[in-house]
């Protein structure tokens, strides 16, 4: 029984025997495959001409209920936590439920709900609150949304209810029954208590489609470990025993999938460690519980961050370093003295900004509290085909500053109409020219848990959440850097050709000119060479883009803070986009996120941390992340570790947002494209998730080995 | 102080303790015949061609003023007689198949290059002096040395041991550590393998260890040529007697630095019998390990 890894290490063990086979048969898909044999609960009962007449909200009300009466209940042998989320549907990011064969509604991800609610008040407090609402509210358009509350939360009920019985008829999970008697419906009293009332929670929201993060851990159980291992009710390694089943139990959708870009991308990510809203460190026991649980079993599908500052003591990070060398992307850290300083630059309070967790993926939010959504686009192309016209004839500029100005006019614009797009999809005019929200599909499930949308009686997508936020996400950010870079020393420094000329050359995709497209690709040192040229441009650039999103704010009840990412969409864009004047040809795979264009990078780690930091990336709230990769043998032995340990202290020191360090080898990666099933659970950081290697399709491995090459 | 400097490193991890940026210094008085950075031997900057990333476009041939490349019939040839390393070739080459080794930098420009990495070395990185034999550029190095210890850096020589003594009385106080190479405790072999006794540089170590020098020796470890179990024992002997040794670094012979000779237009200097056996390696670790040396 052998855990994963990408070097000689091998994996210590500290969980027993059986929840280490628990581990490994979950990795191994013996549980999840039954999901697609039933997909989706069917509304089919309901006579077609009522189903017509039922409202949104009605037929999500009766799909709720059918969920939970109907989904068949799931108890893997030996688990310490019950619940399970296992209708296929939800794993397509669908509520589980069809009218006639067709899916209903979609669901909600990208947000970390709130979990220290349900933990610490229980769900009955929920319920309290939503009648005192509905009370409130009476007579007006919110009744039926907070009737809706109600209604699922009794759903919740049903489903807790149908556990209770099944585990009370087996008399070896009588522990499990015990424990899940009173949670999550009461305030949880125990530290067992509480993993399974998150679980159980967890587990409900997905079973309904929707995939929430989890958040900090570590500040949702702290206390109740703390507490039983003072009054001895629990020992540390039965702790980690307990905790171990949260994490194998959350790959329960590793078998179920049909996947492109990975198996493990279900935004369940965990934070770990970092400041709370007073500025005290909350790391405590169970935050090197997880890390031991990571490190002994390899499960990559909750993807973990560890929120560093300054401070961060030398233990934590050492640990850090160790988890991390055993690759499979598992760990990814924070500096949260820039993250704190963003969420402040946008308008957070301190003590909110404090408290900061990541939507399931990892651009920033207040978890329990934020409606996020982010816009994604390509600034590379905006390049090509405005600024520059698509290379036809006629593109001049009689400086290199013209041209520059005349590209941050021309993303404005873009930026402006995708955010028009978007807000007019969810939002309509009143007869003053005000933007009044437009309730949409149905999302009651996932409102209960965010903060204001029962207060206010609005759901998640009505402009509930106490803040609202839509990120413009700048994409190709290196690309377009090293792009106009390019065409600045080229054409306007060196004056090797005019701008039409050169205008010529890429329409022809650097046809017949290998050689000055050779010169291009090698003279220059871009974007990740900590060259202060080209980084001042990319400052710049980003500053620039900032403010164009700041200058939407105040429009309307949504937010526009700026990010930086791709997550995977260089892929994608690669058909819109024509070959680039740093040297590179139609076709070719660019760069992701905030990571150096592949093969420009010649400097090494370091110099790529510092290109990344020298813009202010405090103007970036929602994130921008950097992708390393580095070798197995880079990260072996103490050298190793002290590697790991100056590569993340250095990223804090000089003000970097997020880094996802990820340790693998080309060669590996290549057998595994050959021989797939020696690879089962070779897991690799994609970007904001992690995921099995083999279960990325050929297109998305060779991006990952291509990042990796470096 | 202007320094001839072949390459800087960062991000290195084995050039002593913790992160480190490595200066390769261009000059040495020995010629080990493994020779891993055979650019660095000569103290003057050197023409390198790198055949494989050619692309035989001639515009090396058309501005060099020595007519020293002929790119014809899918090949290129170099005279390399008649190269006066003037530069005018890799100024042009697209690819960079031809570059100049040996690049002039101040040592204030060097400083500022090392702080560049400074918040990576946390308490133990800092910055290494490499080569070729740093010492030959004595002034500069010394006062690079001084620089750094001035700005609060860590400073590290690698050395092969082999130059002017005096230099030791203002290196010792700015180096915090020197990686010393004992490439042979036999003398008549080391003449003539590296084309000088070794003497002077066990002279030299002593007298830095008069001075204070901390001290790492390491030694390479070439199958055939010093692989035998007197050595270890003289080395573990040398170990035992400086009084601020950390211990020894055993750093078994590669062959995969041959090729850079070619380069130069030299032959392939790589020999794969020279790589040490785990078993050798092993022998000798346990050598010094029965000795009371730490093999680091």
């Amino acid at each position: 029984m052998l855990f994963y890894t990408p070097n000689r290490m091998t994996r210590p063990i500290r969980l027993s025997e059986k929840t280490r086979q628990f581990a490994y048969d979950s990795l191994n898909h013996k549980y999840g495959i039954e999901t697609r044999e039933h997909n989706a609960v069917s509304l089919d009962e309901i006579d077609i001409e009522i189903y017509q007449k039922m409202s949104p909200l009605m037929r999500y009300d009766t799909a709720i209920f059918q969920i939970v009466s109907k989904a068949p209940l799931r108890i893997c042998d030996g688990e310490r936590i019950s619940g399970a989320a296992t209708l296929g549907l939800a794993i397509d990011h669908r509520v589980p439920a069809t009218y006639g064969g067709v899916k209903i509604f979609s669901s909600v991800s990208h947000l970390t709900v709130d979990f220290e609610t349900v933990v610490k008040k229980g769900i009955n407090h929920i319920r309290k609150e939503a009648e005192i609402s509905l009370e409130k509210h009476r007579g007006t358009e919110k009744e039926d949304f907070l009737k809706s509350c109600l209604h699922c939360l009794n759903c919740f009920d049903i489903w807790h209810k149908r556990y209770l019985d099944a585990l009370a008829d087996r008399p070896e999970y009588r522990a499990n029954y015990e424990n899940l008697k009173r949670v999550p419906m009461e305030p949880a009293a125990s530290f067992y208590e509480a993993v399974q009332s998150i679980w159980f929670t967890f587990a409900f929201l997905r079973l309904c489609g929707n995939w929430p993060g989890i958040g900090r851990i570590d500040c949702l159980l702290g206390e109740y470990l703390k507490n039983d291992l003072q009054k001895g009710i629990v020992t540390l390694d039965e702790a980690r025993e307990i905790l171990a089943h949260f994490f194998i139990k959350g790959c329960e959708w590793v078998a179920g999938g049909d996947y492109v870009s990975g198996d493990a991308q279900h935004y369940q990510n965990i934070l770990l460690g970092g400041i709370d809203e007073n500025g005290c460190d909350v790391t405590n026991e169970v935050t090197y519980l997880v890390l031991d649980i990571l490190e002994e079993l390899g499960i990559s599908d909750f993807p973990t961050s560890v929120r560093l500052n300054q401070n961060t003591d030398e233990k934590l990070l050492r640990r850090v370093a160790e988890v991390m060398r055993y690759g499979g992307g598992m760990l990814a850290v924070y500096n949260e003295d820039k993250v704190i300083e963003a969420l402040q630059k946008d308008g957070y309070e301190l003590s909110e900004a404090r408290r900061f967790a990541n939507d399931g993926c990892w651009e920033v939010q207040v978890p329990g509290k934020t409606f996020f959504m982010y816009l994604p686009f390509d600034s590379l192309h905006i390049l090509q085909k405005n600024t520059l016209n698509g290379y036809e004839a006629g593109v001049d500029y009689p400086t290199f500053e013209s041209l520059y100005q005349r590209y941050i006019a021309d993303l404005k614009r873009a930026v402006e109409a995708l955010v028009q797009v978007r807000v007019e999809k969810c939002n309509t005019r009143n007869e003053k020219g005000e933007w009044v929200w437009e309730s949409l599909t149905p999302c009651t499930v996932i409102s209960l848990f965010e903060r204001g949308c029962i207060e206010k009686g609005c759901s998640y997508f009505e402009g509930g959440p106490i803040y609202n936020i839509i990120s413009p996400h700048i994409g190709g950010l290196a690309d377009t850097v090293n792009s106009l870079y390019a065409i600045k020393k080229l054409v306007f420094e060196e004056q090797r050709l005019t701008l039409p000329e050169f205008m010529r050359v890429l329409k022809n995709d650097w046809e017949g000119e290998e050689p000055l497209r050779q010169y291009v690709l090698t003279h220059y040192s871009y974007y990740g060479n900590d060259n202060e040229e080209v980084d001042r441009l990319a400052a710049r650039l980003l500053d620039d883009f900032a403010d164009i999103c700041a200058e939407l704010n105040g429009k309307c009840g949504y937010r526009f803070p700026a990010g930086v990412s791709t997550f995977g969409r260089q892929l994608e864009w690669i058909p819109q986009r024509a070959s680039s004047p740093h040297g590179r040809k139609k076709g070719e795979i660019l760069a992701g996120n905030s990571s150096p264009t592949p093969g420009t990078d010649r400097e090494g780690a370091t110099a790529i941390i510092r290109s990344y930091c020298n813009a202010d990336l405090s103007r970036l709230t929602t994130g921008a992340a950097l992708d390393l990769k580095l070798l197995p043998s880079a990260v072996e032995g103490e050298d190793g570790l002290s590697a790991l340990m100056a590569l993340m202290r250095g990223f804090v020191i000089l003000g970097g947002f997020f880094m996802q360090l990820d340790v693998a080898d080309v060669s590996v990666l290549r057998d595994a494209q050959e021989h797939p099933e020696d690879y089962q659970t070779l897991s690799v950081r994609v970007s904001g998730w992690n995921a099995r290697f083999v279960t990325l399709s050929r297109e998305w491995q060779n991006m990952i080995i291509e990042q990796t090459e470096r | 102080m202007e320094l001839t400097v072949t390459d800087i490193q960062r991000f290195c991890m084995h050039d002593g303790p913790g992160v480190r940026t490595t200066v390769f210094l261009k000059g040495c008085g020995m010629r080990c015949q493994w020779c891993h950075n055979p650019e660095t031997q000569k103290g003057k900057p050197e023409l390198l061609f790198y055949a494989q990333k050619c692309i035989l476009c001639g515009a090396c041939a058309a501005v060099c003023p020595n007519r020293v490349h002929t790119v014809e019939d899918g090949n290129h040839m170099l005279l390399r007689d008649k190269c006066k390393n003037c530069g005018a070739c890799a100024s042009v080459c697209p690819t960079k198949a031809l570059e100049i080794s040996g690049t002039k930098y101040s040592s204030e420009e060097l400083l500022s290059i090392v702080e560049r990495d400074r918040p990576f070395f946390g308490n133990a990185g800092g910055v290494t002096l490499s080569g070729g034999e740093p010492f030959l550029q004595k002034d500069g190095a010394i006062e690079l040395l001084r620089l750094c210890r001035l700005h609060g850096l860590n400073t590290a020589v690698e050395t092969c041991g082999y130059f002017d003594p005096d230099v030791l009385n203002a290196a010792v106080p700015y180096t915090n550590l020197f990686l010393w190479d004992i490439k042979d405790t036999d003398s008549a072999r080391h003449q003539k393998y590296t084309g000088v006794p070794n003497e002077p540089i066990l002279n030299n170590l002593e007298r830095a260890n008069r001075l204070g020098a901390r001290i790492r020796l390491r030694c390479i470890l070439v199958n055939g040529v010093n692989t035998d179990d007197i050595h270890y024992r003289r080395v573990a002997e040398l170990a035992n007697r400086l009084s601020n040794c950390e211990g020894v670094e055993l750093i078994p012979y590669h062959a995969y630095g041959g090729s850079k000779a070619t380069f130069l237009g030299r032959p392939d200097n790589g020999k794969n019998e020279w790589i040490p056996t785990a078993n050798q390696l092993g022998t000798a670790k346990q050598i010094l390990f029965d000795q009371g040396v730490k093999v680091l």
